[in-house]
């Protein structure tokens, strides 16, 4: 029932932009907003339960429907600031996107989650082309190559799985997470270790895994922010927690050095070592975030790769939390964009001056993912850490928390650029401050 | 079954080797003329596999070439040919095509593989689109190869497993149906934006 109740919501704002159309206008939007916001409350009412017990689909569901509301508020103004977007193709791609994301949530069926992951490439991929500008274009372009490929590969371990349980004659439920689990067995085990390392490399893609990233940072950084929230809040970890779903259903000999867990410890660790040094050369605050989520990603993999049901605790943990932080960014990143005219970060300084509140808010979210404790993700990322030292993972640890001090430095440092007048400007290049005085 | 592997093989390496647009538009149509009688002769003829068979038909001989055709018409005639695939593709090619046979070798004690021929044009038609999507520049051969990849995976499913449930056949399908659309969309408007069809001139941005 919640199920049915939920998508119900995508539906209803895909009939509402086919029917109203061109008279789609910013009253509409507020009337969105407003129902999806309702949806989010009913079903985290309908789902309490689930919510309380830690269960995996109701986290989920209350992640993709908290930052779905975020993004559908955010729309709002975000298509006051940029009237050449056309409203009611916005909001069918973007109730499309957000129906993909509860299939993924919702997925019992492994061909489901597939199918609902591709199908989030496309309409996301549709969003990023709504700009229209040629960075969207090529941004998009990559995007949906990129992921499709990836997706594919995954698309062949799926087939390998179905292929090996085919003698059971179930048809569709053969793909079931809880089949899958009850016959592994029967699964060969060189057929589980080629179909792991196809659906981690194919559903790694589309969770921004190192080395399967290169799609990310253009598409996340030139997608509307109220869509970059919702492409790296919630569509990167769902698209990992797929591959942890798979890996519990169908675990890998634990003795082969590429098994499930393994994997992700391996991509995650080379995630958040690349996302972290990626983040001192930023230029481009949507860039910076979308490397910021590159790390984060990789950390949530870590965590998951420790395998044990205390890691996959916080991995969620660490999920919820760095979405709510990072569509947050994503969102103010996209106002601070119009309002100094520039996404480069060189340019956006001075918040404290122009926009204390602004200033005020910007600061508490880059603290917070960057870790600074008391804020959420510092509890997150100490508990990993402990879950890495009782597995003995020193070597991984030693990594990660080199990375993570850096990405702290990095992201300190462009907050501080920020925040105040080109505090660095004056050195640099006295001659331009003195024409600039005049 | 085999034969119709094996055509499908052919018109694989007939898209690598074609630059002229007109003829990757044919060798499309072909596939999904072939791919549709896959359908309906690889298992019992029931309304669902006719289904199955017919929306093939539809989305992969009539709507992804009609479309690349549409494009391809409105394009100058210099942007309806590609560059000369690199001598290397080749090579690559003919590497991977060989390497399938080792797959074979691997996979065979399991007993997963029910048409070995079958399975052999399968992963080598994948293969072949994979080599394709990194050595043609393109925009249109590009989506050709995705779609030449898509194909190689329907025969894969039917040499392994008789056939895909046909909810996952008929999602693939929607699937790549909306994708192509909206990356022919996004050729046009390339086209318009850059005056080119090379993917090279895409590095604006740096992954």
């Amino acid at each position: 029932m919640p199920d049915f109740f939920t998508l119900l919501g995508p539906l209803v704002v895909v009939l509402l932009a086919a029917t109203v159309r061109r008279r789609l206008t910013e009253r509409w939007s507020y009337a969105i907003a407003i129902l999806v916001s309702l949806v989010m409350m009913t079903s985290l009412v309908l789902s309490y339960h689930g919510l309380v017990h830690q269960q995996w689909r109701a986290i989920f569901l209350a992640v993709t429907n908290l930052i779905a509301t975020t993004s559908a508020w955010d729309s709002v103004f975000w298509l006051k600031e940029h009237p050449a977007i056309v409203p009611h193709r916005y909001y069918l791609w973007w109730a499309l996107f957000w129906a993909a994301l509860l299939g993924i949530s919702l997925a019992q069926n492994l061909a489901l989650a597939w199918l609902s992951v591709e199908f989030s490439t496309l309409a996301s991929g549709a969003l990023i082309i709504e700009i229209g500008d040629r960075h969207a274009l090529e941004a998009a372009w990559k995007y949906i190559l990129i992921a499709s490929v990836g997706l594919i590969l995954g698309l062949i371990g799926i087939i390998f799985i179905y292929a090996s349980l085919k003698s059971q004659g179930l048809g569709w439920a053969t793909l079931n997470f809880a089949n899958l689990h009850a016959q592994s067995a029967h699964i060969a085990p060189i057929i589980r270790e080629l179909a792991t390392i196809f659906i981690v490399s194919g559903f790694g893609t589309k969770a921004g895994l190192v080395p399967f990233h290169t799609w990310l940072p253009d598409a996340h950084s030139e997608a509307p922010s109220p869509v970059s929230g919702l492409l790296s809040g919630v569509l990167l970890g769902l698209s990992l927690f797929t591959i942890v779903r798979f890996i519990d259903a169908v675990p890998s000999p634990a003795a082969i050095l590429l098994s499930g867990d393994h994997l992700l410890t391996i991509f995650g660790t080379v995630s958040v070592v690349v996302g972290s040094l990626a983040l001192l050369v930023q230029t481009d605050i949507k860039r910076l975030l979308a490397y910021s989520s590159i790390e984060q990603v990789g950390l949530i993999a870590v965590a998951l790769g420790i395998g044990t049901k205390a890691a996959l605790s916080i991995a969620l943990l660490q999920f919820a939390l760095h979405a709510v932080i990072k569509s947050s960014l994503f969102y103010g990143s996209g106002h601070l964009s119009v309002l100094y005219h520039t996404k480069s970060l060189a340019k956006i300084t001075g918040l404290m001056s122009r926009r204390p509140t602004a200033g005020v808010l910007w600061a508490l979210g880059i603290l917070a993912l960057a870790g600074l404790p008391p804020l959420g993700l510092a509890y997150s990322e100490w508990l990993i850490f402990l879950q890495l030292w009782h597995h003995h993972s020193y070597v991984v640890i030693v990594l990660v928390s080199l990375s993570l001090t850096l990405a702290f430095g990095a992201l300190t440092y462009h907050l501080i650029r920020n925040l105040w007048d080109d505090i660095d400007a004056s050195s640099k290049n006295p001659q331009a401050d003195a024409q600039e005085a005049l | 079954m085999n034969d119709l592997g094996f055509l499908i093989f052919v018109a694989a390496i007939g898209l690598l080797w074609s630059r002229t647009m007109r003829y990757t538009v044919w060798f499309l149509a072909a596939e999904g003329l072939i791919l549709s009688l896959m359908v309906w002769t690889s298992s019992p003829l029931t309304w669902l596999t006719f289904l199955v068979g017919l929306a093939t038909l539809a989305i992969k001989t009539g709507l992804i070439p009609g479309l690349i055709h549409r494009l391809m018409r409105t394009l100058p005639a210099e942007f309806r040919q590609d560059y000369p695939l690199p001598l290397w593709a080749y090579a690559i090619a003919v590497l991977v095509i060989l390497a399938v046979g080792h797959v074979i070798h691997l996979l065979a004690p399991t007993g997963i593989i029910e048409h070995v021929l079958l399975f052999f044009y399968a992963l080598s038609t994948i293969h072949v689109g994979l080599v394709m999507i990194v050595a043609r520049r393109h925009l249109l051969a590009q989506i050709a190869s995705l779609v030449a990849i898509e194909n190689g995976l329907v025969v894969l499913a039917v040499s392994l497993a008789g056939a895909l449930p046909t909810f996952v056949e008929l999602g693939m399908l929607v699937d790549l149906g909306i994708a192509i659309t909206l990356m022919v969309w996004m050729s046009h408007l390339f086209h318009h934006e850059y005056q080119t069809t090379d993917v090279v001139a895409l590095q604006r941005l740096r992954g």
